[in-house]
């Protein structure tokens, strides 16, 4: 019986570790189409180094033959990775479908593989050997899921922007999952020649590699398992057909066609959407004796942020011009201006998403220039929001804020692969960290939700959150009371003033100029890319330039006063609740209230 | 001389399919997979119809073009509507289009067999004509000028025409596209019908020419017309046509100079170093991505 089906079993195995190759690209959100050119590669490369006798008289041939191919396959996933690691979707998928091929028209024309003739290779592999290369493989990919690592990847798939500014190197963990998958391929390149006993670079073709994709997708990449359900639908599939006496040439076919649009159309996780998983494996942790030490923040008043003559053009428009900048730790500074100021600008060159075309700049001792990258910065402590909200949707809310504080923790990988308990305690302290900043948020409860199904102001809040457990010295909030009624922008203020508290930095954009007043300790005023105003709320509030940029006021003497005035009045009781809260600052203010949140691009 | 007509007509039914193929891919932003079979699907239902009925190729034409774009409507309806809001939508639809032409390509096993089959002998007057000391078939000229002539039709068609329009909007934003009142099932729906069309077409034409049709002829041109499409540039017909003529004239250099077993190296030696050095190829415009 085993024996009768020792090939099926065994190809069950093989084909799952293909997936496997596949599988590692996709998790960070790639699609790579030339893993099985890199299986090749190393198979025929392999009959080049493996001895017939064992190694120094212990070393087995085949283990030879696998250290070498995945050794070649990584390296040539990374040499490849180095010009197309920069392409996306499509582009890449068809990038290294060129490369798959280019590799196969190469090796046939080879004469150290004997061409299309093909080579024979000795047999070495069985159903055992298979199955062993596979569970260390599957073994691998499950210690990654929940590992630091494994988050990185997925907080790529999900946004590689918001990625960046959570520190990640996007381009650095790219290539990674494409050196991995490049080692698995070469595995299986191996694997599979010495199974077959005979290899033909034809045989590892586009029609192969469509295959592969095939089984990883049809597996699903939301749990490691996917690739050997994958493997074992689609060939058991043919197995089960001919078993219960379909045989006709075309049947066949058409029913695993069939089959398979039936899985992709109907099953969007996979066969592996199917297994019944706790939505978030990881609960909220609010013991705080898990709490971990953390670094001290900078000492209140220290310069963080310095900015001078920094600005930005896009060919002949000056969205930002010459800006000169001090931020200080616990300082909550606001951006205040019509849309299209050039605020968003602002802050993006502060975090180093676009780079500045005159001026310097420092942010925590990083110069900004055009060359400075966003994660160099997440990493020296600055984090941020965006305007038009940017979570890890399909992860949960806790998971989004876990990806927030890989900053501040340790990659786990190796510590998980063998099950060392620090890896638990370090794993326990980063879900303390994380929780402690979703209840500071007021979503401890909705810690399970997939950050995609949260209310608009719960993942206004989320993306706080997410920022926060980055541990960061200088907070970016763009817009972030955006669609909140007022009491919950009251709250908001409550939180931002509290950061400020604890000695954080805060810049904030707010078109909610009333909660602005009340929470900022200085504003600058923006309009058509120039400072208009810069000072306490008290001197803003009372601007005949903000005014006139917010109330359009440029005409008559008249109209002015009219409109201070108005703007008086609607904010003197703006006035008398910041008295009542901060007595120790005063301050008459006048300005329009909100503009509607529009979005600025 | 004689090598630079033969590159033009191989590189004439390389654009042909690959304009089709780049209909969908660079306007929808879909990748159909499925275009492969619908090629085949042309060829072996013209030789069937020729065979059976005796119908006269000029007739045939217009017959395979019905028979492809009933084909792309079908493909989008399973294939691709069904997917339609997914946020996986493009790698799903690259499998599910894959499926789909493994069901066509079954389904034809199923009506004609896995044998080559060929149109009859007479099926196409074997007229050849002396052109500047070079010999072409009277079918050559004929490829090249339905090439061209669609690639004018189509490119007036999707820069012109309200569908057109219809296209490159839902291409942009299809929830926007809806909310303006553009039917986005019935345009995705022409638009796969177009496209399937002319890959039915290219095969007949394609098969006319090697004067063989297998389940296998899609899969070799489909490669080629990925590399046809990124070097003329996503979207782009007339890039298409270009890039066709391109590989075409480079395929049959290299056979002469370099030797027949490194052909394929030429077209995707072409394709990656495009993609490396001017990823919107020749004739596309590059897509700014968003921050």
């Amino acid at each position: 019986m085993i024996a009768e089906y020792s090939s099926l079993i065994t190809l069950i195995a093989l084909t799952a570790i293909l997936a496997y190759s596949f599988y590692a690209v996709l998790i960070a959100g790639q699609l790579s189409l030339a893993q099985v050119g890199l299986a090749s590669l190393a198979a025929f490369t392999s009959a080049l180094v493996v001895p017939s006798e064992p190694l120094f008289g212990f070393i087995p041939p085949l283990i030879i033959g696998i250290v070498f191919g995945m050794i070649v396959g990584a390296f040539a996933a990374f040499i490849l990775g180095l010009p197309v690691i920069r392409l996306r979707g499509v582009f890449l998928a068809i990038a290294t479908l060129a490369f798959g091929e280019m590799v196969r028209i190469f090796l046939i024309n080879q004469t150290w593989t004997n061409g299309a003739q093909g080579l024979s290779f000795a047999k070495l592999v069985g159903p055992g050997v298979a199955w062993i290369a596979l569970i260390v493989v599957a073994y691998w990919f499950w210690r990654l899921s929940g590992s630091r690592l494994g988050r990185a990847f997925a907080a790529i798939r999900e946004d590689e922007l918001a990625a960046t500014t959570m520190g990640i190197d996007v381009p650095r963990y790219r290539m990674a999952s494409f050196v991995i998958a490049g080692a698995v391929a070469g595995l299986y390149g191996v694997l599979l020649a010495h199974f077959s006993r005979f290899a033909d670079p034809n045989e590892f073709s586009f029609t192969a590699a469509v295959d592969g994709l095939v089984t990883a997708v049809v597996g699903g990449v939301t749990l490691f398992i996917g690739p050997v359900l994958g493997s074992a639908f689609l060939s058991l599939l043919p197995e089960v057909q001919r078993a219960i006496g379909i045989d006709a040439g075309w049947i066949r076919p058409t029913i695993s066609g069939v089959l398979l649009l039936v899985v992709i159309l109907f099953l969007p996780g996979g066969l592996s959407g199917l297994i019944p998983v706790r939505k978030s494996a990881k609960r909220l942790n609010i013991d705080p004796s898990f709490q971990p030490t953390l670094p001290a923040l900078p000492a209140v008043g220290s310069e963080l942020v310095n900015l001078s003559g920094l600005g930005k053009s896009y060919g002949g428009v000056h969205a930002v011009q010459s800006v000169d900048l001090t931020v200080n730790a616990g300082e909550v500074l606001g951006l205040i201006g019509p849309n299209g100021a050039g605020k968003t600008t602002l802050v993006n060159m502060v975090t180093g998403l676009t780079p500045p075309t005159t001026g310097t700049g420092n942010v925590l001792g990083v110069p900004l220039t055009a060359n400075t990258k966003a994660h160099r910065l997440a990493q020296a402590g600055v984090a941020r929001t965006f305007q038009q909200i940017k979570l890890f949707n399909r992860l949960s809310a806790l998971e989004n804020v876990l990806v927030g504080g890989y900053r501040i923790t340790q990659d786990t990988l190796l510590r998980r692969l063998f099950f060392l308990p620090s890896a638990r305690r370090l794993e326990r302290e980063a879900v303390a960290m994380a929780s402690a900043q979703l209840v500071r948020v007021g979503l401890g409860e909705k810690a399970a939700n997939a950050a995609g199904d949260l209310s608009y102001g719960d993942q206004r809040r989320l993306e706080i959150a997410r920022a926060l457990a980055s541990h960061p010295s200088l907070l970016v909030l763009d817009e972030p009371a955006a669609g909140m009624n007022h009491v919950e922008a009251a709250s908001l203020s409550e939180l931002i003033r509290s950061l400020a508290a604890d000695g954080i930095a805060v810049l904030v954009i707010e078109h909610n100029v009333r909660m602005m007043l009340a929470t900022c300790d200085r504003i600058m005023v923006l309009n058509f890319g120039e400072i208009i105003a810069f000072g306490e709320p008290s001197e803003i509030a009372r601007d005949p330039r903000v005014l006139e940029a917010y109330l359009g006021s440029a005409g008559s003497d008249e109209d002015e006063e009219a409109a201070s005035v108005l703007a008086a009045e609607t904010l003197a009781h703006v006035v008398d609740d910041r008295a009542a809260e901060h007595p120790e600052r005063d301050g008459a203010a006048a300005a329009d209230d909100a503009t509607n949140p529009e979005e600025n691009r | 001389m004689q090598l630079f007509l033969d590159g033009i007509f191989l590189g004439s039914i390389y654009a042909l399919f690959a304009i089709g193929f780049t209909l969908v891919f660079g306007i929808l932003d879909r990748l159909n997979l499925a275009h492969a079979a619908v090629f085949t699907a042309g060829a072996l239902v013209g030789i069937e119809i020729v065979t059976v009925f005796g119908v006269p190729i000029w007739l045939l034409i217009p017959i395979v073009l019905v028979v492809g774009a009933i084909l792309g409507i079908a493909i989008e309806r399973i294939a691709f509507r069904p997917l339609a809001g997914r946020h996986d939508a493009h790698f799903a639809g690259l499998i599910s289009s894959i499926a789909f032409g493994a069901i066509i390509l079954s389904l034809l096993q199923a009506l004609y067999g896995a044998d080559t089959r060929r149109f009859p002998a007479d099926a196409f007057p074997t007229t050849r004509v002396e052109i500047f000391g070079a010999t072409v078939s009277l079918l050559q000229v004929v490829i090249l000028i339905i090439s061209v002539s669609l690639m004018v039709v189509l490119t007036w068609l999707v820069a012109k025409s309200k569908l057109g329009r219809g296209m490159r909007t839902i291409a942009e934003n299809p929830h926007a596209a809806a909310v303006l009142g553009l039917n986005v099932g019935r345009i995705s729906s022409t638009t796969f019908a177009l496209s399937s069309a002319l890959g039915a077409v290219a095969g007949v034409l394609f098969t006319l020419n090697v004067n063989a049709a297998s389940l296998g002829i899609g899969h070799a041109v489909e490669l080629k017309a990925l590399a046809v499409i990124i070097v003329g540039g996503m979207g782009s017909l007339p890039g298409a046509l270009v890039g066709g003529l391109i590989l075409g004239l480079a395929e049959v250099l290299a056979v002469n100079y370099i030797g027949s077993s490194w052909r394929d190296m030429v077209a995707f030696g072409l394709l990656f170093l495009i993609l490396i050095l001017r990823p919107q190829g020749l004739f596309g415009a590059r897509k700014t991505r968003e921050v």
